[in-house]
């Protein structure tokens, strides 16, 4: 081959391969500049020290959570199709297959264990034994969350943006969407797909209405009698348009939140004021989902972590 | 009579077809991925991770990927996460309280305490500031996708060189859309927002 040829192949070889080079490491990832369009809610995830009130004490890892809840001494999680049991420690004690895609868990002071589905609802004996499954709600429904107050079982639909009530046997007796005709009685608001209640120990049954950022408490027939909450990405309100996303109730009646967005665990007094920090937003680096809450017998504060997929314990400082 | 190869001539052989299929195989690497036929570049909304390089690296400027609003994923939420910036004084479509950098996102009331959110495609710079709001506060339904009435669906798409979620890719230009919540490609709502 003529040298000519040869040192100009050699020439657009190096060539092209500076080329490729250059553009590699011009593209890695260390490499690149700055988002000039980054979007940062860093300044509001401080907290001042003096609000934590809680430290974490025990992580427990669990496969595929998707809810859970603490009766009598144990924890009840729900994962893919299967609902475990297990000691505060992490010992399990019962694994049960159920049907597919359940949404929510909760167990009444005798042990009969609920569970909602997208439309419809199993009660299970304290063995996983089916003892009743409820015809579907609606077909549009999406049953999130549960409480019981007595005999009556509260179930939350975020699909119909309103609240059933079902005997224990689980026959549907009425339903009410938070509304009379009133301006201000607007109902439920719910920007997202999660909708979630609970009774505290003097049986008033509480309501998130996440697009209002409020907690509301409503009568067990229905009817709106206070409310809480404001929207702000400071410490004391809500931020972001679907939070509260979980709350539970500390056995005097303060309640336990949990936000998405900016991910934090706080406690508020009765009133709606600010009590004080479980869990800051540091303490879910990364993180993308609220993570459910439940409070046990000694009113420490159980965290199902989604995106770390853990169950973490807190307790008072 | 056999020709004999000295040490000589064999190195100088090897040279040359080493060259020669180096240099086929940086041609053919440079050219990997240019044949456009029947495919346009897109992006995968459930990939991206609003890094900002589709406001930055598109060979068109303003960029040819705009923001999309799948409006049954909407909340229509009053404190929009992709609307509102944090920490805003208001919420009212004062410039001071929009996220946006380019106000390319109209507040509509519809009835209390609902707003529907409208791109205004002219206006917006394909950014994903909004998208990262709306994905970490709201329902993800501000998303980023390549607008084929603009993009001149290069050989290769300068952004997808950089992206760095590998969330463009070319797809059929017969479904060049990849939109949240199951609209129809080039359908009404994403057509006129
Ligand atoms: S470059 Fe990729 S990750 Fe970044 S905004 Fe565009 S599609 Fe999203
Ligand atoms: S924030 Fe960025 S992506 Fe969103 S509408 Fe404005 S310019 Fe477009
Ligand atoms: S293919 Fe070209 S014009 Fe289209 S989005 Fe990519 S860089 Fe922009």
């Amino acid at each position: 081959m003529n040298r000519t040829i040869q040192i100009v192949l050699i020439l657009a070889i190096l060539a092209i391969a500076a080329v490729v080079l250059y553009d590699s490491l011009s593209t890695r990832i260390d490499k690149r500049p700055d988002n000039p369009y980054q979007f940062s809610v860093e300044e509001f995830k401080p907290v001042d020290e003096s609000l934590l009130s809680h430290r974490e004490v025990r992580q427990i890892e669990v496969d595929n959570p998707v809810a859970f809840t603490w009766q009598n001494g144990k924890l009840f999680l729900l994962s893919g199709n299967s609902l475990q049991v297990i000691t505060p420690e992490g010992r399990e004690l019962l694994n049960k297959r159920i049907d597919f895609n359940p949404r929510s868990v909760l167990v009444d002071k005798h042990g009969q264990i609920i569970i909602s589905y997208e439309n419809y609802l199993v009660a299970l004996d304290s063995e996983g034994n089916e003892l009743y499954r409820s015809e579907m709600l609606d077909e549009n429904s999406l049953l999130t969350s549960l409480a019981i107050s007595g005999e009556t079982l509260f179930v939350a639909d975020a699909g119909k943006r309103q609240v059933w009530i079902l005997n224990m046997e689980l026959e549907t007796i009425e339903s009410f969407r938070g509304e009379s005709g009133v301006s201000d009685v607007h109902g439920f608001i719910l920007p997202s797909l999660h909708f979630h209640l609970a009774v505290n120990e003097e049986d008033e049954l509480w309501i998130t209405n996440s697009g209002m950022h409020r907690i509301q408490n409503y009568s067990l027939t229905g009817r709106l009698r206070r409310d809480w909450g404001e929207p702000s990405f400071s410490i004391e309100g809500f931020s972001g348009c679907c939070n509260p996303y979980y709350f539970a109730f500390l056995s005097d009646g303060r309640f336990v939140t949990s936000e998405k967005g900016i991910i934090r665990v706080k406690i508020y007094r009765e009133s709606g004021e600010l009590e004080s920090v479980v869990a800051p937003a540091a303490m879910f680096p990364n993180g993308e989902k609220a993570p459910a809450i439940a409070v046990d017998e000694n009113d420490h504060i159980w965290l199902l972590d989604f995106d770390k997929k853990m169950l973490r314990l807190f307790r008072p400082v | 009579m056999s020709k004999r190869i000295d040490r000589r001539n064999f190195i100088r052989g090897c040279a040359r077809y080493t060259l020669g299929f180096g240099l086929a195989g940086l041609v053919g690497f440079t050219l990997k991925d240019t044949t456009t036929g029947e495919w346009v570049w897109q992006i995968d909304p459930f990939k991206c991770t609003s890094c900002g390089r589709c406001a930055t690296h598109c060979v068109l400027n303003p960029s040819a990927v705009k923001c999309v609003h799948a409006y049954p994923l909407c909340g229509y939420c009053d404190l929009c996460g992709g609307y509102l910036k944090p920490g805003h004084i208001s919420r009212d479509t004062a410039a001071e309280n929009m996220l946006c950098p380019t106000a390319a996102i109209e507040r509509k009331f519809i009835e209390e305490p609902y707003y529907e959110y409208k791109i205004i495609e002219d206006l917006c710079i394909g950014c994903a500031k909004c998208v990262e709001g709306c994905s970490a506060f709201g329902n993800g339904s501000l998303h980023l996708q390549i607008r084929h009435n603009l993009c001149v669906n290069c050989n290769e798409c300068a952004i997808a060189r950089v992206c760095p979620s590998d969330a463009i890719s070319r797809v059929p230009a017969s479904e060049p859309y990849k939109i949240k919540g199951g609209f129809e490609p080039g359908s009404q709502d994403v057509a006129e927002s």
